[in-house]
């Protein structure tokens, strides 16, 4: 700006700038009349107004245009996450330590397994059908009520040993501490190709060393009539099916890196940026 | 006001500089006496060295150049440099934090820093080198072949480097060398030297022994260094060399001159000002609201560096460099050297050219332009390639002058020309009678041979006593055994010797009635400002000198009265044919043209008119006088539009008078002005504001040059001190190759501006994603990263595209700028992009990215919000609207396959917005969308380099090309509407004169540069949309 070579005081200025905001002799304000910016409000105010409008108009036509049941393109999830209860995360992933002779670490933990797992009451699951056959269960019509598909029926008792009725600790006091495998879901996904995928946990790394689990169900299995899943307006009450894990022989007060992986086929697990597509890792400290 | 004080002190400083310079001239002209008795002796070539060694070698030392490594410095810290270096430096704290913390992925932040570090870098190492290229061009240009000097060593005579000339060396010249050093002469034979280069006065001055005045810029027996010997032999004493020399310091006087930055400089620089307050003010601001929304503020930092990334066009700075090394590539086959790359533009906002005269406007070489003979005018053909004459040539009268022209004449072409065009010849002989043999040459065929056949037998040259010249001929006719004698000269001297005059052949007494004829002739050939010879001739009586008649020339034993005139000549320095053109072409410009020179005010004045300098209507105080009869007092100076100012006048004016007439007179012509008059007349009009340019080519044009706003050098003519101090070179000399570059320049400002329009448009685009995730936490819809490949990426080429449109309209015949209000970058530009197509293109973005999550699963309603779920790396089951869910990576990779989407979708808009950008005014339709193929390349390399770099579905390529149109049609429905009602455009203007001019942000009285763009921000952010982009 030419001005600034110009030195002037600060009233000078001062005097410059009220002149600018309200000029009394020609009647202008900030440069312009006072009509003026009535009329350029105006016209920002109707611009403004037709640019909401058509992006309005854009995102109903895309609403419009969008199939409620499940997404126009399943390309960026091809396999499914794996995730864990309880689900403790540290700066590197999921830390799962704890004291058995202090109650107030492994509580937590209880928790938020017993929380977990209220959405298995029978209760929770009263809407859902029993299901018995081993195969997918293929829905083309809405068999359900109001217009839904049916869902299978998983409650917390089909994990036995890891169900927390027997056992509310979960095992977690005798340092033979149970642990929930969930398999995300993803909209007409068949795991297994016809045979139903199971969990495998082992030691990160070294996986002939022999880690003493248990699975629950038998064979730590996710049933195949659980899926295909046909989204959620289709399956209001879907739940995943678990797998609960119990290992019994841990080394006390050694932090060991445990990796459950699921095993079947359209399920891969080998992808280097995603820790939990098709696995789950965590590390397991139980200390004295 | 203190700047001007300076260089009032420099001026004094130059003039102290003389006064100490005669005294040390004193002390060494005692020795010159000495030196005298063994000027045959000459130094021995010991002792030369010895000298050698103290005085260093005898040449001008280049002016101090900046050092490479601060130069390269400079190009890292200027412009957005800054912003980017902190948004770097941010991003490594936010790294070494993350790092600290331990937290998952802290070498993004790493990485990024190093990518914005290395962004920096390239466009630094970019702009140095092109700068660079251009300095090249000069360094090589300024190389001139080494100078040979003969020099008297060991009592030899020797062949020596001019460089290696100590002070005491006896050196001998002839005409046509430059002077190898500031040299008193010992001998002299018919010396004369051309000191245009040091005084600017073409007139070759004749030098002697003699001491003839005490200032040694007078004094015949001195010549200076750099200036060329025209004609004769000399012997002198070499007393000063190198920057000791005259023309030395005056040369290093003119580094002392400060340089102003160029109009573009300023411009930029405002730009950079606006967008970095943009960039800051919002970064601040949502800094404030990022923290206060509690978000933490680590994140709030990140948040700063993307807005702040977002906001810079990171590859405008090289765009702007490559479009004017284009320009200035354009403007080099042009003839136009242009040796700072900013002055390309400079020259389009020249408003006032002070022009040189000799040699820049005319054609530097005298020319027969009138002839009277059997009491008639004619006029001959003065055009750079004559090769004949149209006069009538049938008179008996011009038979008898064509043969005193030939005859009467010692000039001879040099041997072994004969196939070069007669006017590209090189003639041995003075100015006025090149002129004579060229003119005879053109008409009468081999002069040479005509002269063979009328041997000549006496001849007196011509000197300063009697002004005449004078020869003797046996005739051609082998039947005809008298003798003729041919004479020319002054005309009065030459009537003084008539008692006849030739009429249609035929010898008339030559009474009062035919001597007042003569008389108007002179009048009206000399008042044309040329150089008035006359011709006479007589045929002897055979009886009284026969075949074997002595003539002896010291006693003048023939008739030098009582002659037969024939008739007269004059001559010019004729103006260039392409410069009247070249001048009515600056006039409907708007530039105004001074024309500055060292000549008589009445041949600068015809100059002038003959090339319209002073057009044929306007007048001068004195010619108002003249026609009115009045004395010059009386006459009403605002009548005048011309003036005619004596460079004695301007000496004893005041500033103020000298403003007034600059005011005042729209044609001014400065006559008989010294180069230091120059740089007054200079400041003189920067004082009225005006963007000038001056041309020169001597040493002493250098502090004149140097302080033009543009200084213009002569390729041929002009001397190295001169090039050094130019902006440009104008290779041609020629006056009309400044106004092509004017032409180019006003393009590449009007193109600059539709490449800045363009980079900031899509600033919106890049910034809407960061303040809308922010606001409503939604996932990010651009990075950083990303924004980077579309502001170094695709969009680079395009924008460069753009400075190969062609003009709109007649860029020609509009005003030059107003360098106050007219800017590069002005708030209708910025609030239309900013508020307008840039708004559009946000909200075509923002549309692919809803269609992408949408169409992936996550519907609008659901990401609104989502963000602090969406980045939890703690969550890995995230259900999306359909019931899936999704691990943190698969997040990611959605959110970075939304970055492409986002990133496309600019870069289709950005098609767009290159097609309108074409023009500002005019439809597409109207300018043609394939009369610029390189917009195409940038089309095409846009989405070439996009399809290379994203890896997205087709269709989202698709989403944003409706608003894509939108963008096109409603700048088409702006355009329509800034043709149909230009007016408005004046009236906003004639209401906004002189307000916004002196307007301060009131609460910044400390940071002056703050407070200006503050002030602009507001205006920015609250201007007008429907005005066009001022023309």
């Amino acid at each position: 700006m030419a001005t600034l070579n110009e030195k002037k005081t600060c009233s000078e200025r001062m005097e410059n700038f009220r002149r600018f905001v309200w000029n009394p002799e020609t009647k202008l304000f900030m440069g312009r009349t006072l009509i003026n910016w009535v009329w350029i409000s105006l016209y920002y105010l109707a611009f403004y107004v037709v640019m909401t409008g058509l992006f309005a108009l854009s995102i109903y036509s895309l609403m419009r245009t969008v199939n409620p049941y499940e997404p126009d393109y399943q390309d960026q999830l091809k396999s499914p996450g794996v995730t864990l209860r309880p689900d403790v995360y540290g700066d590197r992933g999921l830390q799962i330590y704890y004291n058995t002779s202090e109650n107030k670490t492994w509580e937590r933990l209880v928790t938020t397994l017993q929380t977990f797992l209220t959405a298995y009451t029978p209760a929770a699951q009263h809407l859902n059908v029993n299901c018995t056959g081993d195969k997918y269960f293929i829905q083309d019509t809405f068999d359900g009520p109001n217009n839904t598909k049916l869902s299978c029926k998983f409650t917390s008792d089909m994990l036995q040993n890891c169900s927390g009725i027997a056992d509310p600790t979960f095992g977690f006091p005798e340092g033979k501490p149970c642990f929930i495998i969930k398999m995300n879901r993803i909209i007409k996904f068949y795991p297994g190709n016809g045979t139903a995928p199971r969990v495998d946990c082992t030691y990160v790394g070294d996986e002939s060393r022999p880690l003493e689990v248990d699975y629950y169900p038998v064979n730590g299995t996710f049933n195949l009539h659980y899926f295909p899943y046909y989204g959620k307006k289709a399956q209001p009450t879907y739940s995943n099916p678990l797998v609960a894990v119990k290992f019994l022989n841990i080394t006390r007060n050694v932090e060991l890196k445990i990796v459950c992986k699921i095993i079947g086929a359209g399920i891969t697990f080998d992808n280097v940026h995603d820790p939990y597509e098709g696995k789950v890792e965590f590390k397991l400290k139980i200390e004295n | 006001k203190t700047e001007t004080g300076d260089e009032e002190e420099k001026y004094k400083d130059l003039k102290g500089n003389k006064k100490k310079k005669s005294e040390d001239l004193k002390k060494e002209l005692d020795l010159v006496s000495v030196a005298k008795l063994l000027f045959h002796l000459g130094l021995s070539s010991s002792r030369a060295a010895e000298i050698l060694a103290r005085d260093g070698p005898n040449s001008l030392t280049p002016p101090k150049a900046t050092p490479e490594i601060v130069k390269f410095l400079k190009q890292m810290v200027g412009g957005f440099s800054i912003l980017l270096w902190i948004g770097a430096v941010f991003s490594w704290i936010s790294f070494g934090i993350q790092f600290a913390q331990g937290a998952e992925s802290p070498f993004d932040n790493l990485y990024l820093g190093v990518v914005l570090a290395l962004v920096v870098i390239l466009t630094g190492i970019f702009a140095y080198y092109q700068e660079a290229k251009s300095t090249n061009i000069m360094a090589s240009f300024s190389k001139m072949i080494p100078q040979q000097a003969l020099v008297i060593r060991d009592a030899e005579k020797k062949e020596l480097p001019a460089e290696q000339l100590v002070v005491g060396d006896i050196v001998e010249i002839k005409g046509g060398d430059r002077i190898p050093a500031d040299i008193r002469l010992i001998s002299a034979q018919g010396c004369k030297v051309d000191n245009s280069s040091l005084t600017g006065e073409s007139e070759p001055q004749s030098r002697s022994c003699d001491f003839t005045h005490e200032n040694p810029l007078e004094t015949k027996n001195i010549a200076f260094y750099s200036t060329t010997c025209v004609e004769g032999t000399a012997t002198g004493i070499v007393i000063n060399t190198g920057d000791r020399t005259v023309i030395g310091r005056i040369a290093s006087l003119a580094s002392g001159v400060g340089n102003e930055k160029t109009p573009i400089a300023i411009e930029i620089e405002h730009f950079v000002y606006l967008v970095a307050g943009v960039a800051i003010s919002i970064g601040v601001l949502f800094f404030i609201i990022s923290v206060s929304m509690r978000y933490k503020i680590l994140d709030s930092i990140i948040f700063l560096i993307g807005i702040i990334v977002a906001n810079v066009p990171e590859g405008l700075l090289a765009t702007v460099t490559v479009s004017l090394s284009l320009t200035a590539k354009r403007m080099a086959k042009k003839n136009c050297l242009v040796k700072n790359l900013e002055a390309v533009e400079t020259l389009g906002s020249t408003s006032i050219i002070c022009s040189d005269k000799t040699g820049t406007l005319t054609q530097n070489r005298m020319t027969v332009a009138h002839l009277w003979f059997d009491n008639q005018i004619y006029s001959a053909d003065t055009s750079e390639d004559q090769t004949t004459q149209p006069f009538d040539q049938s008179s008996p009268s011009w038979t008898a002058l064509s043969k005193i022209v030939t005859l009467c004449n010692r000039a001879e072409f040099r041997p072994g020309q004969e196939n070069l065009p007669i006017m590209k010849r090189v003639v041995v002989g003075d100015a006025s009678e090149t002129a004579l043999l060229k003119f005879a040459e053109v008409i009468l065929g081999d002069v040479m041979s005509i002269r063979a056949q009328n041997k000549k037998v006496a001849e007196i040259p011509f000197n300063s006593t009697n002004k005449f010249q004078l020869s003797i001929h046996e005739t051609d006719d082998p039947n005809d055994k008298r003798f003729l004698l041919v004479m020319k000269g002054a005309p009065e001297r030459i009537l003084e010797r008539c008692s006849t005059i030739m009429i249609n052949g035929k010898e008339e007494p030559l009474d009062s009635e035919k001597a007042e004829a003569f008389q108007t002739a002179y009048m009206e050939l000399g008042g044309m400002g040329e150089r008035v010879l006359g011709f006479c001739h007589l045929y002897l009586p055979e009886n009284e000198f026969p075949d074997t008649y002595p003539f002896d020339t010291d006693s003048m034993n023939f008739p030098t009265s009582n002659l037969c005139f024939v008739g007269l000549l004059s001559m010019i320095d004729p103006p260039r044919s392409t410069v009247p053109d070249a001048v009515s072409k600056c006039r409907s410009a708007g530039i105004k043209v001074i024309m500055v020179t060292g000549d008589h005010p009445i041949t600068a004045k015809a100059i002038a008119k003959s090339v319209g300098i002073i057009s044929a209507t306007s007048e001068t105080v004195e010619d108002i006088a003249k026609r009115l009869n009045i004395p010059v007092e009386q006459v009403n100076r605002r009548e005048a539009t011309a003036a005619v100012v004596n460079g004695m006048e301007l000496k004893d004016m005041s500033l103020q008078q000298l403003d007034d007439i600059l005011c005042n007179h729209s044609e001014i012509v400065f006559a008989r002005t010294s180069p230091q008059q120059k740089l007054i007349i200079v400041e003189g009009c920067q004082r009225q504001g005006a963007v000038v340019a001056v041309t020169g080519d001597g040493v002493n044009d250098s502090p004149a040059l140097k302080k033009a706003d543009i200084g213009i050098a002569m390729g041929i003519a002009g001397s190295d001190a001169a090039k050094n101090a130019a902006d440009m070179v104008l290779l041609d000399d020629n006056f009309a190759s400044i106004v092509t570059g004017v032409e180019e320049g006003r393009l590449i400002f009007d193109n600059l501006k539709k490449t800045i329009a363009y980079t900031l448009t899509k600033n919106i685009a890049e910034l809407c994603p960061f303040l809308i995730y922010i606001i409503a936490s939604i996932p990010m819809p651009i990075g950083t990263i990303t924004i980077l490949f579309i502001d170094l990426g695709t969009d680079i080429i395009p924008s460069v595209a753009l400075a190969y449109e062609k003009a709109e309209s007649d860029i020609m015949n509009r005003r030059p700028r107003n360098k106050k209000k007219d800017r590069l970058v002005n708030e209708q530009l910025a609030v239309y992009s900013y508020l307008q197509i840039g708004i559009i293109q946000s909200v075509g973005a923002f549309v692919t990215y809803f269609t992408v999550y949408a169409e992936q699963g996550f519907l609008p309603s659901t990401l609104l919000g989502v963000r602090v779920d969406w980045e939890n790396n703690a969550i890995n089951d995230f259900e999306d609207s359909y019931g899936q869910e999704w691990t943190k990576y698969q997040r990611m990779y959605l959110q970075w396959t939304g970055y492409t989407a986002f990133f496309v979708s600019i870069t289709i808009q950005q098609v767009a917005d290159l097609i309108i950008r074409k023009t500002r005014r005019n439809s597409i339709f109207q300018q043609g969308l394939f009369r610029n193929k390189v917009i195409w390349v940038g089309i095409f390399s846009q989405i070439g380099i996009a399809l290379i770099l994203s890896y997205v579905l087709m269709a989202y390529w698709f989403v944003a090309v409706p608003f894509a149109i939108l963008i096109w049609v409603y700048d088409e429905v702006r355009k329509l509407f800034i043709r149909r009602y230009p007016g408005s455009k004046k009236k906003l203007e004639e209401l906004r004169e002189g307000k916004t001019e002196n307007v301060f942000w009131p609460r910044a009285c400390l940071f002056p540069n703050l407070q200006s763009y503050m002030l602009e921000v507001t205006l920015l952010l609250v201007s007008p949309p429907f005005k066009p982009l001022s023309p």
